[in-house]
């Protein structure tokens, strides 16, 4: 037998012993005992007797001799709340606890006198820890085979603040925050609607990470909000740390620089996808919700677009696609013409450009590499550096790249001036997932630019098409409403019709039982008076 | 067959880039002289007949390929041979359409760029396209419609607004009377480029409405025949006839001459961005033809995969199909257009249509 074959054997056999000694070690007792020393032994070893975990014990009958338990992890449980209106009642309660406790009724207790928002019974240790590890209070009394899991959630959070990427001049200044639970209630505020549906899982082996998906139900597709939750269930791994990780591992297609999940982190877009028919994916400790199906001209669709009005934002949105090709192949373009068509350019700027180049030593392509991999590094730095040293950056950066690669004549003018251009261009995507995706495909047009002139560039610019319109997500072909192109959802792409005009919902992401989105004649018509009618005075 | 369905729109788009493709750049009709514009407009008709024939064969098989319908209509040995015909048609057409686009781009902007080289890379891109199947095709084909109609207008536009038109090089209409035009007709245009939409039989079992197939042909035929006569028309009116029928490429000459303002001027972009875009499209789908039928008559069960050695034989064609640009113009129009044209695009079709008609009208009547 070839040795791999026996590798793999034993690789698979030691697997399985691994498998039995961990279900040993988890699932001992499966159901939580009657005596309460031996149950908060458990916990104790099941924890490793970690110090944030607190145990108070509290007498709760003298004749005969009770104790109950109030276990809870410090830092995510509201402590006055637990001590007000949980431990209290169980202090002072001794003689009704006493008797409930004979007639075996102690669920009623635990609903009559602890004035917390849900309790509810606990039979076995795999609940039990999973309750007490997501911030709930346990009650543990000693002589019952059932434990109580109170919600006094608490403990310190980042509070809303203002977005931090997706900014805008008018609209709503919240954004989410790492709390799931401040971010359902956030969308749930903007939309008050009992079909506002959210499904709650959790993924992680390890992290137990709360995941929830939301949708609208009547609006969202069912066979998308079906898709979304079976890539959800189908997810095994061990830790779920930020909605990136959902994020790669339900999408579509892997192999593309184009994210085809959209990520927001203002609660109006959120709800503004969900009434389109979305599906939204929020997980705990992630700023950042996902919203499915993703289209590629959604990444092109500020907030601010809807908020203004559609000549302003139709304006816009053009100069917002431009610039997107602008950074596609700005650099590009000018490596084709002046190394393959100068031609094109007008003789007199050939001139300049002509005398500007004779100094410098390298060809276009070279010189625009450069400059594009310098600004990169500019870029990167600058995320990750303290911000006291930021004026360092920009001083470097301006004078030195800058003004000293020219003066050096290292690089000439003109390249700087395409670069720079680029660069803004860039930052002028309202999404950055994708302005990240326009930074890398740049350099392959610089290249085939480099190799073929326009021939490469246009070349390449098929593919890029090519590519576009074989992505799907979630079912739903990338580049909808262009290809294939459907007029009736035209009216939201590049340009951006007024919002009396938009009649439907996107067709094929929304429910097709219910598309109309307003009603007839929404078109504003003022009365016929010039003024405003006039009060009926005298 | 490949699981995939394109709509009429799509269709139509498809139509429309393929018959433009090629046929903007390089001469067409120019035989008739003045009448050129005539003779495109009576192929156009001719093309609207031809179609139908193509049409008529997909009515009686809406599901299945030519290449399998074939077989039914003649017999199994002798469908076989016709399908395998046809497939190396198609091959042949999409190598002697990427020999065009390559001399095309030596020509005019890579003169020492080794022809095998632009031919391979262009060939790398369409292998790409197509081993993603005919949706995506057709979905880019919509995109790159939008793009090149928006083209076209700003071009037409520029051109007009430079004032180069005088529509006296039209004259005289008809100064032999009728007979060029018609002679242009039967031996030039009614084969290139509106016989070629015989691919197009490859591609109708895709459409999701079939009965939107006659109507979205013919429209897009129409649209085209159009384009092209306007074309001629502005070719004539702003070269001249005696310049549009010495230039190798009469568009590229023309776009060469609009002069704005002393600063558009020599877009010769927009002419290769015709040509790319329009040669990506007549190459793609005849090569798609190609490589749907030899998966269709041998078996075959992923098709896309037969992209990569149907490409190379392509490519291989392309390079040795004649020793240099004059010769294979030459072939183009003495060698191939009646013995090899007229039998594929004409007489098999008509043929094939003739004999399922009284098949299936002996179905009826039993």
């Amino acid at each position: 037998m070839p040795p791999f074959f026996k590798y793999k054997k034993q690789k698979g056999h030691t697997d399985q012993s691994k498998d039995t000694r961990d279900s040993e070690n988890h699932h001992v007792p499966e159901l939580i005992d009657p005596s309460l020393s031996v149950n908060l032994d458990i916990i104790k070893q099941k924890t490793g007797h970690s110090s944030d975990i607190i145990v108070r014990t509290i007498i709760t009958g003298n004749t005969p001799l009770h104790k109950a338990s109030v276990v809870y992890v410090d830092g995510l449980v509201d402590t006055q709340a637990i001590n007000d209106s949980l431990i209290e009642p169980l202090q002072t309660n001794h003689d009704l606890l006493e008797m409930l406790y004979q007639q075996d009724e102690l669920d009623k207790f635990t609903k009559e006198f602890i004035s917390l928002g849900s309790v509810h019974p606990v039979t076995n240790w795999d609940e039990l820890f999973l309750t007490l590890m997501s911030g709930d209070t346990i009650i543990l009394i000693d002589g019952s085979n059932k434990a109580w899991s109170a919600s006094a959630k608490g403990g310190e959070r980042r509070s809303i603040q203002e977005p931090s990427t997706q900014v805008s001049v008018r609209g709503s200044k919240e954004s989410f925050t790492e709390s799931i639970g401040t971010n359902i209630a956030m969308v749930r505020r903007i939309i008050s609607n009992p079909d506002l549906w959210i499904e709650s899982m959790k993924i992680g082996n390890v992290t137990r990470t709360d995941v929830s998906i939301m949708y609208i139900n009547g609006i969202a597709k069912t066979e998308v909000v079906d898709e979304v939750r079976k890539r959800l269930k189908r997810i095994n791994i061990d830790s779920i740390l930020e909605s990136g990780y959902i994020e790669q591992l339900i999408e579509d297609q892997t192999i593309t620089p184009f994210p085809t999940i959209f990520t927001t982190e203002r609660p109006d877009i959120t709800a503004g996808n969900l009434l389109e028919g979305r599906v939204a994916i929020f997980v705990n400790g992630s700023p950042d919700a996902l919203l499915a199906p993703a289209l590629f001209i959604g990444f092109f669709q500020a907030v601010e677009d809807y908020y203004s009005r559609y000549d302003i934002a139709t304006a816009t949105r053009f100069i917002r696609v431009l610039a997107f090709f602008i950074s596609l192949i700005g650099p590009a373009a000018y490596i084709a013409i002046t190394t393959f068509h100068q031609e094109m350019i007008p003789t007199q700027l050939l001139i300049i450009v002509a005398a500007q180049r004779d100094s410098v030593p390298f060809p276009a392509f070279v010189e625009a590499i450069i400059m594009e991999i310098a600004f990169e590094i500019l870029r990167e730095a600058g995320i990750r550096m303290p911000k006291v040293i930021g004026s360092t950056i920009s001083i470097v950066g301006a004078l030195v790249i800058g003004q000293g690669a020219i003066q050096a004549g290292i690089v000439s003018p003109a390249t700087v001036i395409v670069v720079a251009i680029t660069a803004i261009a860039n930052f002028a995507t309202p999404s950055y997932t994708v302005a990240i995706s326009a930074r890398l495909i740049r350099f392959l047009f610089m290249i085939s630019a480099a190799v073929f002139g326009f021939y490469g560039i246009i070349l390449g610019f098929i593919m890029l098409v090519v590519h576009l319109v074989s992505l799907r997500s979630f079912g739903v072909p990338y580049m909808t409403p262009l290809a294939p192109f459907i007029p009736k959802n035209i009216g939201d792409t590049i340009i951006r019709t007024p919002l009396w005009a938009e009649k439907l919902r996107p067709r094929l992401i929304s429910s097709t039982d219910n598309p109309v989105r307003e009603g007839e004649n929404q078109k504003p018509t003022p009365p016929k008076s010039r003024g405003m009618k006039k009060k009926n005075t005298r | 067959m490949e699981k995939a369905k394109i709509s009429a729109y799509q269709l139509f788009v498809l139509i429309v880039l393929f018959e433009l493709g090629s046929a903007l750049l390089v001469p067409i009709a120019i035989e008739a002289k003045q009448d050129a514009w005539l003779a495109i407009l009576l192929g156009t008709a001719g093309g609207f007949f031809l179609y139908l024939v193509y049409y008529g064969l997909f009515h009686y098989y809406p599901d299945i390929l030519p290449t399998e319908y074939m077989q039914k209509i003649v017999g199994k040995p002798f469908g076989k041979l016709l399908a395998f015909l046809y497939i190396l048609y198609f091959m042949y057409l999409a190598a002697r359409m990427l020999r065009v686009f390559g001399e095309l781009l030596i020509t005019f902007a890579y003169p020492r760029t080794p022809l095998f080289i632009l031919n391979a890379l262009f060939l790398v891109v369409i292998i790409y396209t197509l081993r993603k199947g005919i949706e995506v095709v057709a979905r880019t084909g919509e995109l790159l419609f939008v793009i090149l109609f928006l083209l076209t207008i700003s071009g037409f536009m520029l051109i007009v607004i430079s004032g180069l038109i005088d529509l006296h090089n039209l004259q005289p209409v008809l100064e032999e009377g009728m007979l060029p035009a018609v002679k242009t007709v039967l031996t030039r245009t009614l084969y290139f480029p509106f016989g070629e939409a015989i691919v197009f039989t490859m591609i109708l079992p895709y459409l999701n409405q079939s009965k939107k197939a006659k109507l979205t042909g013919v429209y897009a035929i129409g649209l085209s025949g159009l384009t092209l006569t306007l074309i001629a028309v502005l070719n004539i009116s702003v070269l001249g006839i005696n310049l549009t029928t010495r230039s190798q490429f009469p568009l590229l000459s023309t776009i060469q001459t609009i002069q704005i303002g002393g600063f558009l001027e020599r877009l010769d972009v927009y002419f290769m961005l015709f040509l790319i875009l329009g040669g990506f499209f007549k190459i793609s789908l005849f090569f798609y033809g190609a490589v749907a039928g030899t998966a269709n008559l041998f078996n075959f069960k992923e098709p896309s995969k037969l992209a990569y050695p149907i490409g190379i034989a392509i490519l291989l064609v392309s390079m040795t199909i004649s020793s240099n640009y004059a010769e294979h113009i030459n072939e183009g129009i003495r060698l191939i257009m009646l013995p090899i044209h007229l039998p594929f695009q004409v007489i098999i079709p008509v043929l094939l249509l003739i004999i399922a008609f009284f098949k299936h009208r002996k179905k009826r009547g039993k």
